[in-house]
């Protein structure tokens, strides 16, 4: 499987204004949140980026791209219709290829050299199937995030063979259907915000739409409806995902990108300091 | 031969593991048995398997009950150490076991530690159960997260967004409506759904429980789904619960609030928040506050409100209304938090079983139980429940045989057709018989006698799996008759069988009339819940159920009215009407505009909305005022609540006047001293008197008597003794005098009536009461001796009015002569308890503690009450309560100088001139009767009072024989100095006495010519009086209110003990050691199954002749 196109979501009501913000990576520079993620999904190979945006918001985003902007191709949602309608914009885009699909609230540090996308492509490259990024997660941050239930394929330490997905579970009904060997305790696979999906998906997609009428819709259950069709893996990202959208989110972001680059020691150095007046 | 006790615990083959204990060690010798007791310790230590291990518990405990004991000689007492017992206190009883055992090993078997040890593990097979029953009940899917929720921040629930969307700014949120229905057994499984029995024997474990609309008959209009629980968000960040029923509801603000179940009438609702996960049981003792945990799951200052209503469905319907009231609740949390997919409509049967489990964990945090039908009612209409093997996969797996949760099958209208349903409807009558009472003690009794396979109970437990069989079928084939022949054959066979108290006087009473009048159009009788007298069922011809309601309504009443002096009934009988319910719980999300209450919480609510200004009530609480203002009007959906609301907001105080002129009256009538009232008032809010200053001092020479200070009397007692006696009785000597004065607290659990006459067992194929027993075996003595026997009976305030209208009607003219009932003369009024007094019984005495969340609602219900005495004013007068259960019975010994007082003794002097003796008895000292060898040894011996005693079991508290200082005398618990002391004590008190009447008489410094001086009489019972020790008392009394609530109270009163004459120096007192089963006391209905078992019972049959045999 070659992934050499991607997809970002940036068009929900909350978020069009989080890819624009600035950080400073890890390498020290200055960059939007936008131009981070281009970075994310380029490393890991891909040569095509297709932001689904709300109306009105290209020119900024444009600009937000810098040097990168070359490689984006807008696609607008005209109405809020929910997460599954959004990405269902690209399937033009997308014209029957794999593709990586990445959310913008989200930001992500690897623990390895490999940056995260990278392993995700990777996984999906060996296994030939779709595979979505997943990180162990205690249970209450479960109101959060997408959850998948499913086995550890034999033989291997961080691949799962998914069996359901829920959209925001409870803690209830996770134990119920969720639960995974081989996790401590109270923590669940939750999604990750980053999937290499294959061109079938936008079948699944849209005849969600059609049962939903003008109902918005949702990615989990259209992924989980995805694991009943065909092979379809979870793999746990040797890295952190960082919320943007969520309180102090832009903060821990920024902390977390200095802490993993190059002014670590001056960040922790300032840190110390306010923590000891 | 031992190794025969393993084998039907570990076999197996079935045949082998289902033989009985009775079986196995009848025809061992005691060698054997000590052997066979020492091999099945070892196993049970060893065994892996907690089955295993709780069966060998159960038949150890039997052994040492049952078995040992009668092979042991007749002299074989010994002592409780002390340790083991304050271990078995504390519920340490692995730690009690090896001291009890090490005992054992030391001075051989008595039957003192075979009771200790009997005890020992009997409690911990029950903690071994309930361990593993709350273990399932933790590591069940879905209930575990809410163990590991320590912090709000960890909070992972979030109420759904309908629920905090109001569609205009000021109004209320939407409401979430529940309507859930009761659940009806129609199988009575034979108890099998208790867990301990479906965990073990799932097979075994099946019952058909059908989901019911009830109505109240000629109250309300049709049947409709009894209970009702209403959610939603308001603008306080508080926990605001309300039970409508209980006219209780209060602004919860604090977690420790949450958890403190026994504070109010909200424990319920407090239980089914924190089973919802709403309060996860995890965030029990943290230190955060109330509102952060809200502002995590609801949103930034606002809060939940959740008010339940049964409908004022009596308690004790043995619908399982508080268990289906739970599930209601847990219910509609779960809905509101998510936990449920559906916010609206019925249930999937993932979610039943989801909140089946909560309902199961609720019901352990609330300190109560029931068995895993009782949430039958989220169910729809008809359904199967059965026990299922666990398997792999399951927490149970590997631990127990059977899963915690059993399979629901719902029967399709293929199964069980519409028209069976309906006639089924039509065909049942529902009621209420109006008893109140504990089953608790009946379903450890169903446990025990499963787990030992009791050979009779095992048969019946078998025949009531057949039969339920034969309920299915009979539903199936829609042959309804059938149906209602087999339960009542369950009824008086199989359930009977188990358990001989299931059935009682007042439901046989009643159906023996409904036989009579409706003949081969009754149908049959259904036994609902733990055991009859509540909630029952009675099958008839459609054509004449209208009529039977009718009948039943007032048959009911009518026997009631007869039966309610000897029996606790705790409401007016009711008649329901009732449909099939086939929809299960339901729920509707109410906009908030149209949102309303039920009419009853507005009558609660009101009085306290008008204390504030409107103007600064948030806008969801004015807008609903408006709308209850408008509702209120002429035509709106609340104007009939109106009247009730009024007399909510200004109560009438009308019952309080008329029962303050009846206790007057009473206290008058029934020689009540105010001017020792008001001494004891003060002397114990000074401190003079109390609890504490009971005991005698800390000096006091404690110690047991030695065999100079008994006389032998458990065993052969010679032949020239019983000549003596026989003599006494056949020249007429002899007269019996059964003490009936007193309450009988522990038997009526303070319920205010009269233990004498309560028809407590079948004797020669009819109920007997106490009395009734005392008499017959007065009879069968005079009968032997030809000369009948006089028999006095003391009475008291509560006791004499029911005991004379009862021999009024029932003995025979010739008998009536020879019967004499000796009146009370003085009473007390009972007083609200210091709260020093209550302290003092509850922290500083020793205290069985129970198992740990039932001991966390004690400790709450305790504390409560200690601030109900606070606030009431300790030792105020008592009452709040029905005159009758405002006095108090002044003691025993009162009873004996009132023979003197009232003319009784005088009498019976004049028409009996040769009577010398008398024969003293508790009204519960079954086995005492005129002996003549006992009499002849009081005669020959020469004292003026014989007290029996018996060797002491681990049971038997309230004090015993001791030397004091010396001295060898009778000393109550109340008196003892040191716990320990008691620990010494090798006999208890019977309390049975032989008294020579001159000799007493002397001791009053009276003669037989001065009876009929009242003057002189009073004056030397005033004297004597006075140098008897006066103890001050706390007891039980029930209060009843509602529909059939009842609070249970401490209140303080103050007695003179009859034990306490044997601390007359002057009295020659003698003190003989009797056997167990003459001595042994029926204080506790929970003691009557052992009673029967160890051929107790048996035993007084021997000494009664019946009337008419």
């Amino acid at each position: 499987m070659d992934v050499q196109c991607a997809v970002i979501t940036a068009a929900g009501p909350q978020q069009n204004r989080l890819p624009l913000q600035r950080f400073v990576d890890p390498q020290g520079e200055e960059k939007t949140a936008l131009q981070i993620i281009v970075e994310e999904v380029t490393a890991a190979g891909v040569e095509q980026v297709c932001v689904v945006v709300r109306p009105g918001d290209q020119p900024a985003y444009l600009e937000a791209a810098g040097d990168d902007a070359r490689l984006l191709t807008f696609v607008e949602q005209p109405q809020p219709r929910g997460y599954g309608e959004a990405l269902y914009r690209a399937a033009s885009f997308v014209d029957n290829r794999p593709f990586l699909h990445l959310v913008s609230d989200h930001l992500y540090v690897s623990d390895e050299p490999r940056r995260c996308a990278q392993q995700l492509v990777q996984a999906a490259r060996e296994e030939n199937c779709a595979v979505s990024a997943v990180q162990p997660t205690r249970e209450n941050m479960l109101p959060y995030y997408g959850t998948l239930g499913g086995r550890l394929m034999a033989g291997r330490k961080n691949l799962y063979e998914i069996e359901n997905i829920l959209e925001k579970p409870t803690p209830t009904q996770a134990e119920q259907s969720l639960l995974v060997p081989g996790l401590r305790a109270g923590h669940y696979l939750c999604l990750f915000g980053m999937h290499v999906l294959t061109p079938p998906f936008f079948g699944v997609l849209k005849s969600s739409l059609e049962q939903a009428g003008d109902t918005p819709i949702s990615l989990s259950p259209a992924l989980a409806q995805l694991a009943g069709c065909e092979r379809y893996l979870a793999l746990t990202i040797n890295g952190s995902r960082f919320n943007t959208g969520v309180k102090y989110g832009l903060l821990m972001a920024q902390l977390a990108l200095a802490f993993h680059g190059v002014d670590r020691e001056e960040i922790l150095a300032r840190l110390v300091e306010m923590l000891a007046k | 031969m031992t190794g025969a006790l393993i084998e039907i615990i570990t076999s197996s083959d079935a045949s082998v593991r289902n033989r009985s204990l009775e079986q196995v060690c009848g025809a061992l010798n005691i060698q054997q048995l000590r052997a066979a007791a020492d091999e099945l310790e070892r196993f049970r230590r060893e065994s892996q398997n907690l089955y295993h291990r709780v069966r060998a518990l159960f038949l150890l405990s039997n052994l040492y009950r049952y078995h040992l004991p009668p092979q042991l000689p007749a002299d074989s007492w010994g002592r409780i150490p002390l340790d083991g017992y304050q271990h078995l206190l504390q519920r340490r009883f692995d730690e009690a076991l090896r001291v009890f055992l090490d005992q054992r090993q030391r001075e051989g078997d008595t039957d003192t530690i075979a009771s200790a040890l009997a005890a020992a593990y009997h409690q911990l097979g029950f903690q071994t159960l309930a361990d593993q029953v709350r273990r399932s009940v933790r590591s069940v899917r879905g209930n575990q997260w809410m163990f590991r929720v320590g912090h709000p921040s960890d909070h992972p629930l979030r109420i759904r967004p309908q629920l905090r969307h109001r569609t205009v700014a000021h109004e209320g949120f939407p409401l979430i409506w529940e309507r859930t229905p009761v659940r009806m057994d129609l199988s009575h499984s034979a108890w099998s759904d208790i867990f301990f029995l479906g965990m073990d024997f799932p097979e075994g474990a099946r019952v058909l429980n059908v989901s019911v609309d009830l109505g109240v008959r000629g109250r309300d209009a049709q049947p409709r789904p009894p209970i009702e629980v209403f959610l939603r968000v308001i603008d306080r960040p508080v926990l605001r619960l309300a039970s409508v029923d209980l006219r209780a509801w209060a602004d919860v603000t604090s977690l420790a609030d949450v958890f403190d179940f026994a504070k109010d009438y909200l424990g319920l609702l407090k239980a089914g928040v924190i089973a919802a996960g709403i309060i996860p049981p995890g965030l029990e003792g943290a230190a955060q506050g109330l509102d952060e945990v809200l502002e995590k799951v609801v949103g930034p200052g606002l809060g939940l409100e959740i008010v339940s209503h049964v409908n004022d469905i009596p308690k004790g319907s043995r619908l399982a209304v508080s268990t289906n009231l739970l599930a209601a609740i847990i219910t509609a949390c779960m809905r509101a938090t998510g936990q449920i997919e559906a916010l609206e409509g019925p249930l999937a049967e993932t979610d039943r079983r989801q909140v089946a489990a909560r309902a199961i964990l609720g019901e352990w945090l609330a300190g109560s139980g029931g068995g895993w039908q009782d949430s039958g009612g989220i169910w729809p209409a008809i359904k199967m429940i059965e026990g299922r093997h666990a398997a792999e996969g399951d927490p149970e797996w590997g631990i127990s045989r059977g899963r915690l949760l059993p399979d629901h099958h719902v029967y399709s209208e293929t199964e069980v057709t519409a028209e069976t349903r309906r006639q089924l409807s039509e065909s049942t009558v529902l009621v209420h018989g109006g008893m109140a009472q504990n089953v608790g003690p009946i379903l450890e009794m169903v446990t025990e006698k499963y787990l030992i396979r009791g050979e009779a109970e095992w048969t019946g437990r078998r025949q009531a799996i057949r039969l339920i069989d034969r309920i299915d079928q009979a539903l199936r084939s829609g042959d309804l008759r059938d149906l209602a022949q087999a339960t009542t054959e369950n009824f008086f066979g199989p359930l009977q069988t188990i358990i001989p108290w299931a059935s009682n006087h007042y439901t046989e009473t009643l159906i023996q009339h409904v036989r009579r009048r409706f003949a081969d159009r009754f149908r049959g009788f259904l036994m609902l819940g733990g055991m009859s007298g509540g909630g029952m069922g009675f099958f008839f011809e459609p054509q004449v159920r209208d009529e039977a309601q009718d009948y039943l309504q007032q048959l009911m009443s009518d026997t009631k009215r007869q039966l309610q002096d000897a029996l606790p009934f705790a409401m007016e009988p009711v008649v329901y009407d009732f449909a099939i319910n086939e929809r299960g719980t339901m729920a509707e999300l109410v906009p908030g505009s149209r949102a309303l209450m039920p009419p009853d919480y507005y009558a609660l609510v009101a009085p306290h909305w008008l204390r504030q200004d409107i103007r600064h009530m948030p806008a969801g609480q004015q807008a609903e005022v408006s709308r209850f203002v408008a509702e209120c009007r002429p035509g709106g959906k609340l104007s009939d609540a109106v009247p009730s609301l009024f007399a909510n907001l200004f109560p009438v105080t009308n019952r309080e006047q008329h029962h303050g002129d009846e206790l007057a009256g009473l206290l008058t009538k029934n020689g009540f001293d105010a001017e020792l009232h008001e001494q004891i008032r003060n002397d114990l809010r000074s401190g003079r008197i109390g609890l504490a200053q009971n005991r005698l001092p800390a000096r006091t020479v404690i110690e047991d008597v030695d065999d100079q200070d008994v006389v032998r009397a458990d065993g052969e007692i010679g032949g020239r003794f019983r000549a003596v006696g026989e003599a006494a009785l056949t020249s007429g000597q002899v007269a019996v005098l059964t003490l009936a004065a007193g309450a009988g607290s522990r038997w009526t659990q303070g319920a205010g009536v009269v233990k004498a006459l309560h028809p407590f067992h079948r004797f020669a194929g009819k109920y007997r009461n106490f009395i009734e027993l005392h008499l017959a075996k007065s009879r069968r003595t005079g009968r032997r001796f030809g000369a009948p026997v006089p028999h006095i009976i003391t009475t008291g305030y509560l006791t004499h009015d029911p005991i004379q209208r009862y021999l009024d009607h029932h003995v025979p003219q010739g008998a009536a002569e020879r019967l004499h009932l000796s009146r009370g003369m003085s009473v007390g009024l009972r007083m609200i308890p210091m709260a020093r007094d209550l302290r003092f019984a509850w922290e500083e005495m020793p205290q069985q503690v129970l198992d740990e969340q039932a001991q966390k609602v004690r400790s709450s219900l305790r504390a409560a009450l200690i601030g109900w005495a606070e606030n009431a004013g300790g030792a105020s007068d008592y009452t709040d309560n029905v005159p009758l259960q405002c006095l108090h019975p002044t003691g025993h010994w009162f009873e004996v100088a009132n023979l003197l007082r009232n003319g009784t003794l005088a009498t019976l002097i004049r028409q009996h001139p040769q009577l010398a003796y008398l024969m003293l008895h508790n009204i519960d000292t079954l086995g005492a009767d005129l002996d003549p060898s006992l009499l002849g040894l009081h005669i020959e011996n020469g004292g003026v009072l014989s007290f029996e005693v018996i060797g002491r079991r681990i049971e038997d508290h309230g004090g015993g024989l001791a030397r004091v200082d010396g001295k060898p005398r009778l000393l109550e618990s109340l008196a003892i100095p040191r716990e320990e002391d008691e620990f010494r004590l090798t006999y208890y008190n019977s309390m049975t006495t032989w008294i020579s009447i001159d000799g007493l008489l002397k001791v009053f410094d009276l003669t037989r010519d001065d009876l009929t001086d009242q003057q002189k009489v009073l004056d030397q019972i005033r004297r004597l009086s006075a140098r008897m020790p006066t103890y001050i008392t706390l007891k039980e009394v029930k209060r009843r209110w509602g529909h059939g609530q009842e609070d249970v109270f401490p209140v303080t009163q103050f007695e003179k003990l009859w034990g306490d004459m044997t601390a007359l120096p002057e009295l020659d007192c003698r003190f003989l050691v009797v056997g167990r089963a003459r001595g042994q006391q029926l204080k506790d209905q929970a003691q009557l199954d052992s009673w029967l078992r160890d051929g107790s019972a048996d035993y007084v049959d021997s000494l009664c002749d019946w009337p008419g045999d």
